[in-house]
């Protein structure tokens, strides 16, 4: 499936980027504009431009069908969790049970910062499954 | 074109009605907002609001979204599942 040079090689150059850029949205969501779906989404649009330009079987080497699945169900998991923790601790089903530490720092705001990372991973790793999924099918 | 006739005024009489309403409309209340304001980023230390308040205040409404989003990925992989 390689019918362009500049595609190619455009797209290989981009795609770093975008997941760093996905990263950056997940982890300074509780600062700025952004947030674990925003992240999770930007993540799941490099790896779908890598489908795009590369194939889905080239892609599937670097992200295996199998452990793209096994971190979705274990981010979900682990949301599940984080939220039971709260109730045992006794501020609520998914309470803050951490310290908030100082405002604007990055790590900071107790568990929102980790459960804006838990549903990066989750968001980020389902859409690139529905994505694998439907374009698989193409080919 | 008596159908076109009827058409338009049904969207007329239906744009009145609607502009009647919004017009009606008392303005927002300001208790929560100002809560959420003021006292947010003290309460869940979030330095934005909206995140503050969609994994704060109401986490539990996003665990349903990802609950939404997880079905949505089991249905696509069961459907490809089923034609294999």
């Amino acid at each position: 499936m390689k019918e362009s040079e500049l595609v190619d090689i455009v797209s290989r150059k981009l795609v770093p980027f975008i997941l760093l850029f996905g990263c950056y949205l997940i982890s300074h969501g509780h600062l700025s504009p952004g947030g674990g779906f925003q992240g999770g989404a930007v993540l799941a649009a490099g790896i779908t431009l890598l489908c795009l330009s590369r194939g889905v079987k080239d892609t599937l080497r670097s992200f295996p069908m199998r452990r793209m699945s096994l971190s979705e169900s274990a981010a979900f998991l682990m949301i599940l969790v984080v939220g039971v923790i709260g109730l045992v601790l006794g501020r609520g089903f998914l309470g803050n049970f951490l310290p908030l530490g100082t405002p604007g720092e990055v790590p900071s705001a107790g568990f929102i910062f980790f459960l804006n990372l838990l549903i990066g991973l989750k968001v980020g790793t389902g859409i690139s499954l529905v994505l694998f999924t439907l374009l698989r099918e193409e080919e | 074109m008596k159908r076109t006739l009827a058409s338009l005024l049904l969207v007329l009489v239906l744009g009145a009605v609607l502009v009647f309403g919004v017009r009606q409309i008392t303005p927002a209340p300001e208790a929560l907002r100002n809560h959420f304001f003021r006292r947010g980023v003290e309460q869940t230390g979030s330095v934005n609001l909206v995140s503050s308040i969609y994994l704060g205040y109401r986490a539990f409404d996003t665990l349903g979204e990802t609950v939404v989003l997880f079905l949505a990925v089991a249905g696509v992989m069961a459907l490809q599942a089923g034609k294999q």
